[in-house]
C-alpha cells in the first residue's frame, strides 16, 4: 500500500481533511512513491491557528536559542544528507549530483538562519535631539508561509524556512503536491528538534490550499518562487489581503557569447547551465546569443559537447542529465521544440524522441538545440523549461544586450568573454536580477539577495541576504526620554 | 565499464575504493594502513557532500573505473605496493578533472599519501 502523506501541524502528524489526492511518481522509473492530500481551507486554517497559538512563545524565545535550533537542524540535515539527496533525486529526476548540490544549498541558508542574531541588531542614535535616544529595533511579524515549487524540492522550502522562524516568525509550509517528500522528511527531521509545537508547519496540496494561505487573514506575509503567471497571481491575491510578498517568477535567461571568449570552456560552463537539472531551473540558460564570428564556434562546440552528454536515472552516479518532471512537463517541452521548428527554427540537436535503456517509460527529453533563432519566435519568448537551447545570432555587443533587454523576463543574463570593458557594460545596462560574468548560472549565495525583475519577480524585498531579514522583520523606531527625579 | 563522468562518480570511485584497500590493509595485517584509507574514506565522504557545487557539475571526460582496478588477493608487500600504486594513479589523474579546490586539493593529497606507502612498504 502506498504511503498517503500526512500534514505536520503543531506538531503532529494530522491527515488531512480531504478526499482528493495527487500521485507522487518517480519520473524515471514511474513508480508511484506517495499519495499527497489535496488540502482545503480548514486544513490551511487549523495550521495558521496552531502557527499564530505558537507565536507569543516563540518570539520571546531568545534568538540565540532560536539560532541553536538551528545548529541542531543543520547538523540533522548533515546526518542525512544522503538521504535526503536520494529522497529529491526520486521524486523530482534530476542526478545524484545536482540533488547533492541542491541539499548543500539549502544547508548554506540554514548557516544564513544560524547568523540572524547578527543580522537582526539594529541601529541607534544617542541625544537626537537633546536628552533623547532614537533607536530602532527588528521584531518578527507573525505567521509567514511558503509555496515552493517542484524543481528544487528541498532548497527553495530552505531559502526561507530558517530565516523566517529564526526571526521570531512561525512558519506553514505548502510544498509542490508534485514533490512534496523531501519537506516529509525534513518536517521529520524538525520534529525531532522539539522545537516548539506549532513554529513550523507543513500543509500539503496544491491550488485550494494556496489560496487559502493567500486569502488568511491570519498570515502575514508569503513567499513563493514559481511560474510567472502564478507569481503575479500570488502577489496581486496577497497584496489584496494586506501581507507582504516575495514572488519570484519564471525566466528566459539569456547568455552572449563574445568572440574573445575562451570558447571551449565557456561552452562546457554554458552546457552545464542549459542542461543542468534537465533545464528545470529558473536559472537555465535558455538562449545563447553568439556575437560576430562566436556563433559559428559555439553552435560547432555546443554540438560537439552535448552530444556526449550521458541522459539516465539519477541515481546512477555516471548520469549527466536526468528526466523531466512529469509527462505533462515533457509533452509541453516537446510542443514548444516542434513550434520552434515550425517558425523556422533548425534543430541541430533533437532529443524529442530519446529513449533510454531500462527506463523507456522514464520522462525523458534529451539535449536539444535550436538554431537560427529569431526575437520573434516563441521558443525566444516564452519559458521552456526543458532541457532545450536556443541559438541566436547578434552582429555586436550592442544588438545582444538589446535582444536581452527585449525579454519581458529580467531573472538571469551571463556574458563570457576576457573583455572587462564588456563585462562593466554587461553588468551596467542589462535589465535581469542576476548577472554572469563567465558564470552560466548566476547563482547567488545564500548572504546575498536572488535577484530577479520585469516578469521575473513581483514583489520589493527579494529571498535571501539582508532582503530576508527585511522581509521577515518589521523595524520599530524607538524615541525615548527620561526625565531626571 | 563505469565512466568516472561526473563529480560524484569520481568520489563515489574514492571512497569505494579506499573501502576495499582498509579491508585489504586489516587482512594484510598492516593495521595502520588500513586505519589512513579509512580515515580517508570518511574524508571523501564529506568532500563529497560539502563541495557539490554548481560549478562541480560540468561534465568530466576521459576517465573510466575500469583503469583503477586493484588487485586484492595478494597481500604481500609487492601486492601492498601494486595496490598502492594503482590508488595513486587514479587520484592523481582523476584530480585535474574536478574544479572544486577543496576537492582537488584532498585528492592530490590522497595522491600523495598513496605514493608514499608505496615508497614505505619493504623498509
Amino acid at each position: 500500500m502506498v504511503e498517503r502523506l500526512k500534514n505536520y501541524i503543531g506538531g503532529e502528524w494530522v491527515e488531512a481533511g480531504t478526499s482528493q489526492w495527487t500521485p507522487v511518481h518517480n519520473p524515471a522509473t514511474c513508480e508511484l512513491l506517495a499519495e499527497c492530500p489535496e488540502s482545503d481551507a480548514q486544513d490551511v486554517d487549523r495550521a495558521v491557528a496552531a502557527a499564530r497559538a505558537a507565536f507569543d512563545e516563540w518570539r520571546s524565545t531568545p534568538v540565540l536559542e532560536r539560532a541553536q535550533f538551528m545548529h541542531h537542524f543543520k547538523n540533522l540535515v548533515e546526518d542525512r544528507f544522503d538521504d535526503l539527496s536520494e529522497v529529491v533525486v526520486r521524486e523530482n529526476g534530476k542526478t545524484l549530483d545536482e540533488a547533492r548540490g541542491e541539499v548543500r544549498r539549502g544547508i548554506e541558508s540554514i548557516d544564513f538562519g544560524i547568523g540572524v542574531p547578527f543580522l537582526m541588531r539594529n541601529d541607534g542614535v544617542e541625544d537626537i535631539s537633546s536628552g533623547i535616544d532614537e533607536t530602532t529595533v527588528r521584531q518578527p511579524v507573525g505567521v509567514f508561509a511558503a509555496i515552493t515549487p517542484f524543481n528544487f524540492p528541498f532548497m527553495v522550502p530552505i531559502w526561507f524556512l530558517p530565516t523566517a522562524i529564526t526571526c521570531g516568525n512561525t512558519f506553514i509550509l505548502k510544498p509542490s503536491p508534485q514533490t512534496p517528500l523531501s519537506m516529509q522528511l525534513t518536517c521529520e527531521l524538525i520534529d525531532e528538534l522539539d522545537i516548539p509545537e506549532g513554529v513550523v508547519n507543513l500543509v500539503h496540496g496544491g491550488v485550494t490550499s494556496a489560496h487559502a494561505i493567500m486569502e488568511h487573514p491570519g498570515v502575514s506575509g508569503v513567499s513563493f518562487v514559481g511560474s510567472s503567471p502564478v507569481a503575479k497571481i500570488i502577489y496581486e491575491t496577497c497584496t489584496r489581503n494586506g501581507k507582504r510578498v516575495q514572488a519570484q517568477g519564471g525566466a528566459k535567461n539569456y547568455i552572449a557569447v563574445m568572440p574573445d571568449a575562451d570558447m571551449e570552456a565557456s561552452v562546457k560552463n554554458v552546457l552545464g547551465a542549459a542542461y543542468g537539472c534537465a533545464g528545470q531551473r529558473c536559472l537555465a540558460a535558455a538562449v545563447a546569443v553568439g556575437v560576430g564570428d562566436a556563433y559559428d564556434q559555439l553552435r560547432d562546440e555546443l554540438v560537439k559537447q552535448v552530444a556526449g552528454l550521458r541522459v539516465g536515472y539519477g541515481l546512477d552516479e555516471t548520469t549527466q542529465m536526468g528526466t523531466v518532471v512529469s509527462a505533462q512537463a515533457r509533452e509541453r517541452i516537446v510542443n514548444m521544440i516542434g513550434e520552434g521548428e515550425r517558425e523556422g527554427a533548425r534543430i541541430s540537436l533533437d532529443g524529442r524522441e530519446l529513449l533510454v535503456e531500462g527506463y523507456e517509460d522514464g520522462m525523458f527529453v534529451g539535449p536539444t538545440i535550436l538554431e537560427d533563432v529569431t526575437p520573434d519566435m516563441s521558443v525566444a519568448q516564452e519559458e521552456i523549461f526543458g532541457p532545450v537551447l536556443s541559438l541566436m545570432r547578434a552582429d555586436s555587443f550592442d544588438e545582444a544586450v538589446d535582444l536581452i533587454n527585449r525579454s519581458n523576463y529580467g531573472n538571469a543574463a551571463s556574458i563570457f568573454t576576457s573583455s572587462g570593458a564588456h563585462a562593466r557594460e554587461f553588468k551596467y545596462r542589462v535589465n535581469a536580477g542576476n548577472i554572469g560574468v563567465n558564470i552560466g548560472v548566476a547563482a547567488p549565495s545564500a548572504s546575498f539577495p536572488f535577484g530577479g525583475q520585469k516578469d521575473s519577480f513581483f514583489g520589493d524585498l527579494h529571498g535571501q541576504g539582508m532582503d530576508s531579514i527585511d522581509f521577515f522583520t518589521d523595524r520599530k523606531v524607538v524615541i525615548e526620554r527620561w526625565f531626571a527625579g | 565499464m563505469t565512466a568516472l563522468n561526473t563529480f560524484g562518480a569520481i568520489m563515489t570511485h574514492a571512497i569505494e575504493l579506499e573501502t576495499a584497500l582498509a579491508a585489504f590493509h586489516e587482512r594484510a595485517g598492516n593495521s595502520a594502513q588500513a586505519v589512513a584509507c579509512d580515515k580517508r574514506r570518511r574524508k571523501m565522504m564529506r568532500i563529497r557532500r560539502e563541495a557539490v557545487l554548481e560549478i562541480t557539475l560540468e561534465a568530466i571526460e576521459g576517465l573510466d573505473s575500469d583503469d583503477y582496478v586493484l588487485e586484492l588477493g595478494d597481500t604481500s608487500e609487492a601486492g601492498q605496493q601494486r595496490a598502492a600504486a594503482t590508488a595513486a594513479r587514479f587520484y592523481r589523474e582523476v584530480a585535474p578533472g574536478i574544479n572544486v579546490r577543496q576537492a582537488r586539493r584532498a585528492l592530490e593529497r590522497a595522491a600523495r599519501e598513496h605514493a608514499s606507502q608505496l615508497e614505505g612498504v619493504g623498509r
